[in-house]
């Protein structure tokens, strides 16, 4: 497997507040690799500079072999690397096909003023996309209707609209009833796989972890303590205590 | 009552006429400012320059054109093609060289920047029309008087105040919204208003976004005061008060909102014209009067909408 991104010696602090203390971390073509830790760990200023939102004080981050660090976060899309939010930004006001019409019609890039949201092209696109997500039956649903498992289905169909490399998910369940959860990875699992995206997610639910991760790291206070395949990782006595501790129950299925 | 009718009528009428007109030039300002903020977050003080440089562009444009010898209807395009021309180019000027440098900066410092640039603006208009009144009245004479029965009486009006600038106003509500709703370009503006973000995360250029807003919003600005100059000679000071009348009504409609912007515009258009022709001395404030008491009532506006900051 080769590698497709490569972090190395990444720091950045807010303050006081260690976000990133010397992170080396390479991400696997074609993985699905979990980032679980404590809040306040550093996972999602992991993103945040992997999608150029945040600029770390040192550090390098090589996407595919090229230097991605300082280009805006529209150009890093460009490259190939798309992400969802851990509170989804659907836009209320329009449907589901629409919002995800605007993430197809983003990917092909050129737009005029005068060209319509829904044109031929963009609404198959989009409806094909939302089929694969199962989402097809909400598609004239309004996006402030729908519950928070289809808002977070939602906004990362918009990022697989945009044909990503990589993906980065920031918390793909949280918020989500319990009940739901393993349906929304499931189709998480089954679409990336399909399209051959790999995956990079941070999650606090160790049942999803356990289901989806391929690998996990495990942050703390800005440092990786634990990287290994999921099985590993999850059953190691430090990681239980220190981490995950608090979450009761198995942990593998 | 029945009296004060009989005495009042004709008075009454002319007020409402008037009202609906100057409501029609006030929204079309308004609504450019509103834009300009709901997008970029930014309150142009500057926005009413655009005007006054819009009305003296279109008043020079209507003399020229008269000038070259051509007919009198040629006044109406040269009004459009004057709020385009000043559109086109002090909106990519001043977002590219100003207003791009501070999206990230203190709201006062924003305000202070846009300040000192309609205090430039105020005296390159001195620099270049000089400060005699400026008017061509051409538009109006062409389009004639329509007599407008009212009770008993009859109003003669000229129909450029009363069919074509409540005509262009309704144009601009309705094709607006019909644009942000419906076009591909108008769904990325709101995507970025509503979340700069999230809209950069699916490969949107919000810098595109903003100067495509704000050329928009000046020329907005632009076409209220061409279209202004065939009713009113173009006088210094033009811009400061017109400024002064936007914000009144951007804030009694509610930050950002559109339609909103049209409904506080008619309040206040009306509310001063009736103002001027029963209590002149309250022309001034009336404005203010009903702002205040909308934002007593509902501090975010008529449509605005309380927001919780997220996250």
């Amino acid at each position: 497997m080769s590698v497709l991104l490569s972090a190395r010696g990444l720091r950045l602090a807010f303050g006081g507040v260690r976000a990133a203390d010397g992170i080396d971390l390479d991400v696997m073509q074609g993985e699905f690799l979990a980032i679980i830790g404590p809040n306040g760990a550093g996972k999602t200023s992991f993103i945040n500079m992997t999608t150029g939102y945040l600029r770390p004080q040192a550090g390098s981050i090589a996407f595919d072999g090229q230097p991605i660090l300082g280009l805006p976060p529209r150009k890093i899309v460009r490259r190939g690397i798309a992400r969802s939010f851990q509170l989804p930004q659907l836009s209320g006001e329009h449907t589901v096909l629409e919002n995800a019409a605007l993430a197809v019609a983003a990917h092909a890039g050129f737009w005029s003023p005068w060209r319509a949201l829904l044109r031929p092209e963009y609404r198959r696109d989009a409806e094909a996309l939302l089929d694969s997500f199962g989402l097809l039956p909400l598609a004239h649903a309004r996006a402030d209707a729908l519950n928070e498992g289809a808002r977070k289905l939602t906004d990362i169909a918009m990022a697989v609209a945009l044909k990503p490399r990589l993906l980065l998910m920031d918390e793909p369940t949280s918020g989500v009833a319990a009940s739901e959860k393993m349906a929304i990875v499931e189709t998480l699992v089954r679409v990336l796989r399909q399209a051959g995206v790999t995956a990079v997610f941070v999650e606090h639910d160790m049942d999803v972890v356990a289901r989806f991760a391929d690998r996990v790291a495990v942050w703390s206070q800005g440092q990786i303590l634990a990287l290994g395949p999921a099985a590993q990782v999850l059953e190691d006595p430090e990681v239980r205590r220190e981490v995950i501790g608090i979450e009761a129950g198995p942990l593998l299925p | 009552m029945a009296d004060w009718f009989a005495d009042n009528g004709l008075l009454l009428g002319l007020a409402l006429l008037d009202g609906i007109s100057s409501a029609a030039l006030i929204f079309m300002v308004a609504v450019g400012l509103t834009l300009v903020f709901g997008v970029m977050r930014i309150l142009n003080v500057a926005h009413g320059s655009l005007y006054a440089i819009g009305a003296y562009t279109a008043a020079s444009a209507g003399i020229f054109a008269a000038s070259l010898g051509l007919p009198a209807w040629a006044s109406l395009p040269a009004i459009v093609l004057s709020a385009a021309l000043v559109g086109a180019v002090t909106g990519p000027l001043i977002e590219t060289l100003l207003l791009r440098r501070i999206y990230d900066k203190d709201p006062v410092l924003q305000l202070l920047v846009t300040f000192a640039l309609f205090m430039i603006l105020e005296d390159v208009q001195k620099l270049i029309w000089g400060v005699q009144p400026m008017q061509n009245d051409t538009a109006t004479r062409l389009l004639g008087t329509i007599d407008v029965p009212f009770g008993a009486d009859v109003i003669p009006f000229n129909a450029y105040q009363l069919l074509l600038l409540p005509g262009v106003a309704l144009t601009v509500l309705v094709g607006l919204t019909l644009f942000l709703r419906r076009t591909l370009t108008g769904r990325v503006i709101i995507a970025v208003t509503e979340d700069r973000e999230a809209a950069t995360a699916i490969g949107i250029d919000s810098t595109r976004v903003f100067l495509l807003t704000f050329t928009f919003g000046a020329a907005l600005a632009a076409l209220g005061g061409a279209l202004s100059s065939p009713t009113a000679s173009v006088v210094p000071g033009v811009g400061a008060s017109t400024i002064v009348l936007s914000f009144a009504v951007v804030a009694t409609a509610g930050l950002g909102r559109i339609e909103g912007a049209a409904i506080a515009a008619l309040m206040i258009g009306l509310g001063r014209s009736i103002a001027v022709y029963f209590a002149p001395e309250f022309e001034v404030v009336v404005p203010y009067i009903i702002m205040v008491a909308v934002l007593l009532v509902r501090p975010q506006g008529l449509f605005g909408v309380a927001v919780t900051r997220r996250v």
